[in-house]
């Protein structure tokens, strides 16, 4: 249950995180407008050197398809970078407590859990990564997916504005979004997450002796800079296994509280750039209702417990059961992935709570990919139910045309196909139980749990560096691979064929920037993600809270 | 809409128990055949499903792990269910095709083969062949007389008759048809002679288009039902991929789900409501729209005209009744009341509009018949032209018999006025007398007397129209006419306008008087001062700012913007070029008519999209039932879902039955279509929502408990 002052700071983080996210969106929209600023003095420089630098037209439009293959190409660049830097720190610098080199399946895992903004860990980073492993493929990839997936959900709306020619340049996206927003923000953020205790170092582990007078090490590095884009780009990959149960990553409740408002941050600025861009601000309001709406579900759902956090097994005292489990919805609402709290310890209901943020993907969801969610699920209930309106269905005055249903319907239809197919197969082939899962509520939670997380790029999981076997490697990197771009692709396909389509100019249709739609829409996506998914959260996480497994699933 | 969907009720209740005829059933029973329910894949997988549960009815033993030997009548009574779901389905397309069978049937009334006298000219004589009406030819003469049926469509030539249409208009006051108007194919003559010329083959007429367009099976879908049937077969994926991995992770979990129970809450979360509905649901609203006398060409139109955004609606005919009655002569000063009613009484002699003849009424009852009269014979006629928007007459008694340029009806008023000839002596020598709109008779004034404009304004502000008579360029006067409105007209407009309809005014009138007659009715927008040619630029600049267009249009001059507006219905009295150009075809020809097509557009899409939301919200009950039998034995936990407390044994059969019966249940809705007031889209939205989606997930629960509980009880 949650109490009066709980429910207080709930309202307070999520109205001063709204608040904060629609002082800084005009900036963030003028970063893709392109409009004049003040940075460009600074900026314009740096950015054109390297347009040149790389060949770059910044004047050069690109379609749907271009935009999005120079996304995937990219992205598919730095992976195999990233995977060098793994495979073979054991002889690269910056490595003072002299790591070993990656085993390829765990480094193609990583690499693609971090390039798609899952961050996935079947490891912990504390004893297997190096500085430069840390900083050059963990932190670049954290930095450089966010920045993708605010690109392709740009596009998305680019696509769809009125009078657009084009998808606009993937390049200049990708690098304003770096320049202007990720780095100065997630610098500021790291200066403060430094202020409240978070070590920021390259010098080395610390020996210690501790109280008992054994030898130990303080497991200090380039902490602070990690964490802030982890969390303000949504991916949620920690420096340490534990990720932010961990004091250096999470040193108390003050830190706590700026790392839910950061994982929060970007994927709401999105949700009034998406209106901003668009030139019709009132159509963020669906997004917006909808999202906080269906969080609100979840929240209700995880609080639903007596006692979500049971805090006298003496499992979290730190922070707190009510801020682990608030953590837990949070970071599954917005794909994050981060977690404070080992999932082990929480109450069914929470898990049913975090299995539904990644179902929907659009609480407001992942950087840009949490927004094109919430536009295919506009798009779905537009079409489904908008005929009761008395005319054809359109939205943004675009009719939607059967083409655009399948689509949508296959970006849909991906998701359970994703999460399913490889938990069958885990169970099939037997590597479920090779690491110890079975096949009763507990076991196939964790695993339904890990390809949910997985397909939603979310990347929190039960696994852990348990999951570090080749079949959970490999399996959940192709699903994390695939549950990234496929529908990031059918989205940009979407709103590609939209250029140029013949729009309706009259008022006289729905009108999707009511309150009425937006309830309508937050009816009809709990009704889609119900009637997909409830059998198999009723063979997991339902299961288990019938079967009375209040003091969590572990 | 209101008082015609009244008597629908009866009358379709009625079509509903007659034709649940032995034909229709054998039909139905016809189209369980696998081959014929490809086209319905929803339908087609219900079926399979039955076959295998049939088949684990039979030989439980073949299905190791998926069946138990003590389930087979179980499984026989599940089997029942699935077939029956399938045949409700096959019912509905059945029943609707009969419907559209009926409509074609009744339209084909008017098509039977008459022997009909097509007139074969030679050089001196000409001819009467009698031919069936199967080989006349475009082009040809057929010579109509009292009682004879018209074989085609076609156009008089000669001679005025009277006319029965009450076959196609359901009008049963007989019309009357002069040269150039239009016969219909299936009316007949009730009074006198006529010779007219066909101006379409056998088989060609509208009523033609119309009999195979409801009678084709493979009638082509409309654009929306694609996208509706993109969305079946997406759900149908989804639910695939779900009912796959239970059956997979009851394998490989070892959860002993039962094959048969699997394949029951397959088919209960497919959407088979709206799967069977959906082809009756379409053709309904081609039935519905020809219950209006209207017949469209596709069933595109139809959907289109439900997304009007702006109707162009006609003054003329549309909002007022047609004629305007003149009610005063207003002279100028200098002039009597007599001088000016003489002049109009002479000016409007030739004009046979009614019009005219409520002028030449008026000045008769005010008793201003002039003397002049009997010179009418010698006058000169000059026609009114669109061009110069007046008319009259130049009366001479100096150049002797000056034939007028009319043509046949002009002879007859020439006869007529002869007998006047003789006692026009003397007087003047050449009289001009000219009537028209006050600005285009002010172009043949010498001078323009003080107050011409302002009595004209005054005239035109009370909403009625002015026409200024002139004799010799001196302006005498200025006569009144008032427009008459139609009934219920403004009742409609308000509806048009609560649906967010924009109705837009045509009117050749000028704008002082455009603007009172729209503000009597309620609109806000007119286009005054249009020839008909200004309806294409009109539609086009609508069209331009991305708008649904709808309007109407009889004449040849109205084919270019029926043609290219989004809904274009033209009137049956109208020309054969603005038929061929518009997407329907009101065989009432009532311009009024339109706003019916379009809330029937509106209906038949709301009807649509009530019927797939509802069957998609059905399935959250179903998972209730469904789920605690599935797993009763490996999860028996489980049973905390089964929320309606239903009996182990009977709750799949409960959902399985709710799932089959809801179809023949809303085999009326489909037909009648979703009632509706009209109000604001979102209001509709919002209510319809309220009804079919909240009601979808709520509905079933009631029913599958219900239909629990009288099972059980059995």
């Amino acid at each position: 249950m949650i109490d009066i002052q709980q429910l207080a700071s709930v309202v307070l983080i999520l109205g001063g995180t709204m608040v904060a996210a629609w002082l800084v969106s005009p900036f963030v929209t003028s970063i893709y407008t392109r409009a004049p600023s003040r940075l460009d003095r600074i900026l314009n420089p740096l950015e054109n050197w390297i347009y040149r630098l790389t060949g770059t037209d910044p004047d050069h439009g690109m379609g749907w398809k271009e935009y999005f293959l120079a996304g995937l190409v990219l992205n598919i660049a730095q992976m195999a970078i990233a995977f060098a830097i793994l495979a073979l720190q054991g002889v690269l610098p910056l490595n003072p407590m002299g790591f070993r080199g990656v085993s390829w399946g765990l480094a193609l895992n990583t690499v693609v859990s971090f390039a798609t903004n899952t961050n996935l860990q079947h490891y912990n980073g504390e004893t297997t990564l190096s500085y430069l492993s840390q900083m050059g493929a963990i932190q670049f990839l954290e930095f450089t997916s966010a920045a993708t997936g605010v690109c392709m959900g740009v596009a998305l709306v680019r696509g769809i504005v009125v009078g657009s020619k084009d998808m606009g340049n993937f390049y200049v996206d990708f690098v304003r979004s770096l320049t202007r927003l990720l780095l100065p923000f997630c610098f500021v953020a790291a200066v403060v997450l430094v202020w409240m205790g978070v070590p920021q170092t390259i010098g080395g582990y610390v020996p210690i002796k501790t109280l008992q007078g054994s030898p130990g090490y303080v497991l200090v590095g380039p902490v602070a800079s990690l964490v802030s884009i982890m969390q303000l780009g949504t991916n949620g990959g920690g420096y340490y296994g534990a990720n932010s149960a961990y004091p250096f990553m999470n040193p108390g409740p003050t830190s706590d509280v700026l790392e839910i408002c950061l994982m929060l941050l970007l994927p709401t600025t999105l949700v009034f750039v998406f209106g901003q861009l668009l030139g019709k601000k009132r159509e963020s309001i669906p997004i917006l209702l909808g999202a906080y709406l269906l969080f609100a579900v979840d929240l209700a759902i995880a609080f639903a417990p007596a006692l979500p956090l049971n805090d006298a097994a003496g499992i979290e005292t730190r922070i707190g059961g009510f801020f682990s489990v608030f953590w837990t919805v949070v970071t599954t609402a917005v794909t994050t992935g981060s977690v404070n709290t080992a999932l082990s310890a929480m109450h069914p209901l929470v898990i049913l709570a975090g299995f539904m943020g990644m179902l929907i993907q659009a609480t407001p969801g992942g950087e840009g990919v949490g927004l094109s969610y919430m536009v295919m699920y506009v798009i779905i209930t537009v079409f489904i139910v908008g005929l009761m309106s008395g005319r054809t269905p359109e939205y943004l005055g675009i009719k939607i045309t059967s083409r655009d249903v399948k689509l949508v319907l296959a970006a849909f239809l991906l998701h359970p196909i994703l999460i399913l197919a490889p938990t069958i197969v885990a169970y099939a082939s037997g590597a479920a139980s090779a690491v110890g899962l079975s096949g009763g509520s507990t076991g196939f939670t964790e695993v339904l749990y890990e390809f949910t997380s997985a397909a939603a790029n979310n990347g929190s999981d039960f696994l852990g560096a348990a999951g570090n076997t080749l079949f959970f490697n490999l399996a959940t990197a192709a699903v994390m691979f695939v549950g990234r771009y496929a529908p990031i692709g059918l989205m940009l396909a979407l709103s590609g064929s939209v250029i140029g389509r013949k729009r309706s100019g009259e008022a006289g249709g729905l009108k999707t920037d009511s309150v009425g739609f937006s309830l309508v829409l937050v009816g009809s996506i709990l009704i889609l993600v119900v009637l997909t998914f409830l059998p198999f959260l009723a063979l997991g996480p339902i299961l288990s809270y019938f079967q009375g497994n209040v003091n969590g699933l572990g | 809409m209101g008082s015609r969907q009244g008597a629908a009720g009866p009358r379709l209740r009625r079509g509903l128990s007659s034709a649940l005829s032995r034909r229709v059933l054998a039909d139905s029973v016809a189209r369980l055949s696998p081959s014929r329910l490809v086209s319905n894949p929803v339908m087609l997988i219900v079926e399979l499903a039955f076959f295998v549960v049939a088949a684990m009815a039979a030989d439980p033993g073949a299905f190791a792990g998926l069946a138990t030997e003590g389930g087979r009548a179980y499984y026989a009574e599940i089997a029942a269910v699935l077939l029956v779901t399938v045949w409700f389905s096959t019912l509905s397309d059945s029943l609707a095709e009969q419907q559209a069978r009926n409509t074609a049937s009744s339209l084909r009334k008017l098509e039977e083969d008459v022997q009909s006298k097509k007139l074969v000219r030679e050089e001196w004589s000409q001819t009467v062949v009698l031919v069936s009406s199967k080989e006349l030819r475009k082009g040809d003469l057929v010579l109509l007389e009292q009682g004879d049926a018209v074989p085609l469509d076609s156009v008089v030539l000669e001679g005025i008759a009277m006319v029965d249409e009450s076959l196609l208009t359901g009008e049963s006051s007989p019309a009357k048809k002069a040269p150039g108007d239009v016969l219909i194919g299936g009316s007949r003559l009730t009074s006198d002679t006529i010779t007219a010329r066909v101006t379409a083959n056998p088989g060609e007429t509208f009523v033609d288009q119309m009999i195979q367009m409801v009678e084709s099976s493979k009638r082509p879908k409309t654009p929306n039902e694609e996208a509706v049937t993109v969305v079946l077969v997406g759900l149908t994926a989804i639910f695939t991929v779900i009912v796959g991995s239970l059956l997979g992770l009851s394998s490989v979990l070892g959860l002993h789900a039962d094959l048969s129970v699997l394949l029951a809450l397959y088919v209960c979360l497919l959407p088979t409501t709206i799967g069977a509905l959906l082809p009756a649901i379409g053709l309904s609203g081609i039935s519905r729209l020809y219950g209006r006398r209207i017949v469209a060409k596709s069933g595109r139109a139809i959907e289109t005209a439900g997304d009007t955004d702006v109707i162009l609606l006609d003054k003329t005919g549309t909002i007022t009744v047609g004629n305007r009655r003149a009610i005063e002569f207003m002279p100028f000063t200098g002039h009597s009341e007599r001088e000016v009613g003489e002049a109009a009484f002479l000016s409007s002699w030739h004009d046979d509009t009614p019009e005219g003849r409520s002028i030449i009424g008026l000045a008769y009852e005010r008793g201003f018949v002039p003397r002049e009269l009997n010179s009418l014979a010698l006058s000169e006629v000059q026609e009114f032209s669109a061009s110069t928007r007046r008319s009259g007459v130049v009366i001479s008694t100096e150049r002797g018999l000056t034939f007028p340029k009319g043509g046949k009806e002009m002879a007859q008023r020439a006869r007529v006025s002869r007998k006047y000839a003789d006692a026009t002596a003397g007087g003047q020598l050449e009289v001009k007398l000219t009537k028209g709109a006050p600005d285009a008779i002010k172009e043949v004034l010498a001078s323009v007397p003080p107050g011409f404009d302002q009595a004209a304004e005054r005239v035109s502000a009370a909403g009625e129209t002015a026409m200024a008579v002139a004799r010799d360029g001196e302006a005498l006067g200025i006569i009144r006419l008032k427009d008459v409105l139609k009934e219920g007209i403004r009742e409609k407009i308000q509806a048009v306008k609560t649906l967010g309809i924009r109705p837009v005014m045509i009117t050749g009138d000028q704008p002082l008087t455009a603007k009172s007659i729209a503000s009597e009715v309620g609109i806000t927008e007119y286009v005054p001062r249009t020839r008909p040619e200004d309806k294409f630029q009109i539609v086009k600049t609508e069209q331009g700012q991305s708008r649904v267009v709808a309007m109407i249009g009889d004449g040849t001059n109205d084919a270019p913007a029926l043609a290219v507006a989004d809904v274009g219905l033209a009137m049956n009295s109208g020309t054969e070029a603005a038929k061929e150009a518009a997407n329907m075809v009101d065989l009432e020809s009532n311009p009024a008519n339109i706003i019916e097509v379009v809330m029937l557009g509106k209906q038949l899409l709301m009807t649509r999209g009530a019927v797939t939301a509802f069957s998609i919200a059905n399935d959250v009950a179903k998972y209730f039932a469904i789920m605690p039998v599935l797993f009763a034995s490996a999860l028996p936990e489980l049973g905390a879902l089964n929320i309606l407390h239903l009996g182990l044994r009977t709750a799949v059969l409960s959902a399985l039955l709710f799932n089959a019966v809801i179809i023949p249940l809303l085999i009326p809705l489909a037909m009648r279509g979703v009632s509706f007031k009209p109000a604001g889209t979102m209001t509709i939205f919002l209510r319809n929502m309220l009804v079919y989606g909240v009601g979808g997930v709520v509905v079933p629960f009631v029913g599958i408990k219900l239909i629990d509980l009288l099972i059980s009880a059995l």
